[in-house]
């Protein structure tokens, strides 16, 4: 008797043990899992925890009857081009938008490479608002980012890899321009110098306009300093014709992401010429008449309700 | 069973170091009145963690955790088949995320304080002789629960919490053989039922030693495989820490030196070899030890 439980707790002992050393090879990650585990996903899984969703990509989605989420996953370049180089600097950003734009990386159900196609378009877990794929050559983009990798399985869905963080607002691009002035995008203030521009100059209904659809470039805070606007006082305190026509010189009919760049040249809305730059790495430089070189983008491709913008870094006078 | 000296020895080596996810029961009883006090100090890290499906690198968050721990042990025997085991950890654990980090989360880089008393009553009802050595037999049933008001369930905060913060109820069986040159082994089984979210687990552990009047040295594995419970970002995960499904295999390696009138200083390392929903820690640990 006393051997015999003996041995049975023996037996037990071993059998516990060796239960203690399964793998677990044939199990998928999640969605979270992967980006927990991906070293060139560090600031996605920190944004991911800071934007609250972390939790969320573990789950089966409840709205969808798969179960699945579609997840287009910035890598950590995508987020270093938002000046996000390590977990700690995405205190630069505002909660809502963190999670918003993570929303609008996301998508219900598999959306498969194979479903990717040109022109095509899915909506987002971001109300809805839709992303678009853009074919440039043999690269695939949604919106203005590049898809590097495609079709990775998670338990809960797919996982695709993209070069460029999306940005989308919900909002026109006056609202959306008001956002970024009014630390709701970024924690520091950026594009109030523009949005006093637009709201003197009287353009700020053409550019809200629902029916409208422009490629608008936008210009820093900064952009405007350089070109000899010292504070916001001094852009209201402009006339108001000189404003119209310095802005009217930063938007081009139809909206267009940096992927759907075709051409070298772009006339304004205020009849002016833009020269474009070279395709490279996502972007184009752009230079009007009445600067000598070039403006760079600082954020490209914000998808608004009525247009494109891209933020730039100088003001391109007519 | 007559206890030697060697024996109460040995019995010292009963030490658990909780934190070393050692078994606090072992296998020699203290005699009538005797007993042990140990204090003992630890200090174990980790950056990697075991996940489901695979092992990552980094701890969210934190980057790579530190636990120090001092750890107030006692046993003393009641009569020759029964003894009373008593341990109370104070822990404190580090994390290593940036200060932008924190700010931005809202979370603090330490977590410390007074984490669970341990309490166990061990019976030896059997002992006998097989073939050149002994064979006892133990049963050990025991509580712990939380002694402090520590923090737990603060989503990914809850990574560097000191403890689970639930009240246990622990039972052991336990067999060893022992030969009289010196070795012996021992293997035991428990149950832990556990209050709250955390799920109640089997406890396992083999160990296999040498002891020598002046010179004591075994190594062991501890193995926890819980009941039920789910994976940290896996399906059913809502952010909460405890209620994670924690596997483990710890091996490790004791070792006890006697040094003059019932002080004896005793010292060990472990790591885990296989886990799930916790940090790869190694660790090392000091104690010095009083038997009375």
């Amino acid at each position: 008797m006393k051997f015999t439980t003996l041995i049975i707790a023996a037996i037990a002992v071993v059998v516990l043990t060796a239960t203690g050393c399964q793998k677990y090879d044939d199990q998928k990650p999640t969605i979270a899992g992967i980006a927990v585990a991906g070293a060139d996903f560090s600031i996605l899984e920190a944004a991911a925890i800071k934007g609250g969703v972390a939790v969320v990509l573990s789950n089966l989605n409840p709205g969808d009857p798969s179960g699945h989420y579609t997840v287009f996953a910035p890598n950590n370049a995508a987020f270093a081009r938002l000046g996000l180089v390590d977990e700690g600097s995405l205190a630069a950003l505002n909660t809502t938008f963190l999670t918003n734009t993570l929303l609008y990386h996301v998508s219900n159900g598999d959306l498969l490479n194979n479903a990717l196609i040109t022109n095509s378009t899915s909506s987002s877990a971001l109300g809805g608002l839709t992303r678009r794929i853009v074919m440039r050559g043999s690269d695939k983009y949604i919106n203005g980012s590049k898809i590097l990798a495609t079709d990775i399985g998670a338990s809960n869905g797919t996982v695709h890899v993209i070069d460029k963080v999306m940005i989308a607002s919900s909002a026109n691009i006056v609202n959306t321009a008001i956002a970024a002035s009014t630390s709701k995008v970024f924690a520091s203030p950026e594009l109030t110098f523009l949005v006093a521009a637009v709201v003197k100059s009287g353009l700020a209904a053409a550019l809200s306009d629902p029916t409208a659809n422009f490629t608008i470039y936008a210009p820093t805070d900064a952009a405007f300093k350089a070109a000899g606007f010292p504070d916001v006082a001094s852009v209201s305190a402009a006339p108001a014709s000189t404003l119209q026509a310095v802005l009217l010189n930063h938007a081009v009919g139809g909206g267009k992401f940096t992927s759907e760049l075709s051409g070298t040249t772009a006339t304004t809305a205020g009849g002016g010429t833009l020269t474009y730059g070279a395709f490279n790495n996502g972007t184009y430089t752009i230079k009007s008449n009445g600067i000598a070189t070039p403006a760079n983008m600082v954020v490209p491709d914000i998808q608004c309700t009525n247009g494109i913008v891209h933020i730039i870094d100088k003001v391109l006078l007519p | 069973m007559q206890l030697t000296k060697q024996l109460l020895v040995l019995a010292l080596l009963t030490a658990p170091v909780l934190s070393f996810a050692q078994s606090p029961i072992g296998g020699f009883m203290q005699g009538k009145g005797k007993g042990n006090v140990v204090v003992s100090y630890t200090t174990e890290s980790y950056d990697k963690i075991f996940l489901v499906p695979q092992k990552i690198d980094g701890v969210p968050v934190f980057n790579k955790v530190d636990i120090q721990s001092i750890s107030v042990y006692a046993t003393v025997g009641l009569s020759s088949k029964v003894d009373l085991v008593a341990n109370v950890p104070y822990i404190k654990t580090k994390g290593n995320a940036s200060e932008q980090v924190l700010t931005n989360l809202g979370y603090s880089n330490e977590r410390k304080g007074i984490q669970d008393l341990a309490l166990y009553i061990k019976y030896n009802p059997f002992n006998f002789k097989v073939g050149t050595g002994n064979i006892s037999l133990i049963g050990a049933l025991g509580i712990q629960t939380p002694l402090s008001d520590y923090k737990v369930e603060e989503s990914l905060q809850s990574i560097i919490a000191i403890g689970n913060k639930s009240t246990q109820v622990n039972s052991y069986i336990l067999a060893m053989y022992k030969l009289k040159c010196g070795f012996f082994v021992n293997g035991q089984l428990g149950y832990s039922l556990r209050s709250t979210a955390v799920p109640d687990a089997f406890l396992s552990e083999v160990k296999v030693g040498y002891a020598a009047k002046q010179f004591y040295v075994d190594v062991f594995s501890a193995t926890q495989i819980s009941t039920s419970g789910v994976d940290i970002l896996k399906e059913g995960f809502t952010g909460s820490f405890p209620a994670t499904k924690v596997n483990s295999t710890r091996i490790g390696v004791n070792v006890y030196i006697p040094i003059v009138k019932g002080f004896g200083i005793s010292s060990g390392a472990s790591s885990y070899v296989y886990g799930r929903n916790l940090g790869q820690s190694t660790g090392y640990y000091g104690a010095l030890i009083y038997s009375f």
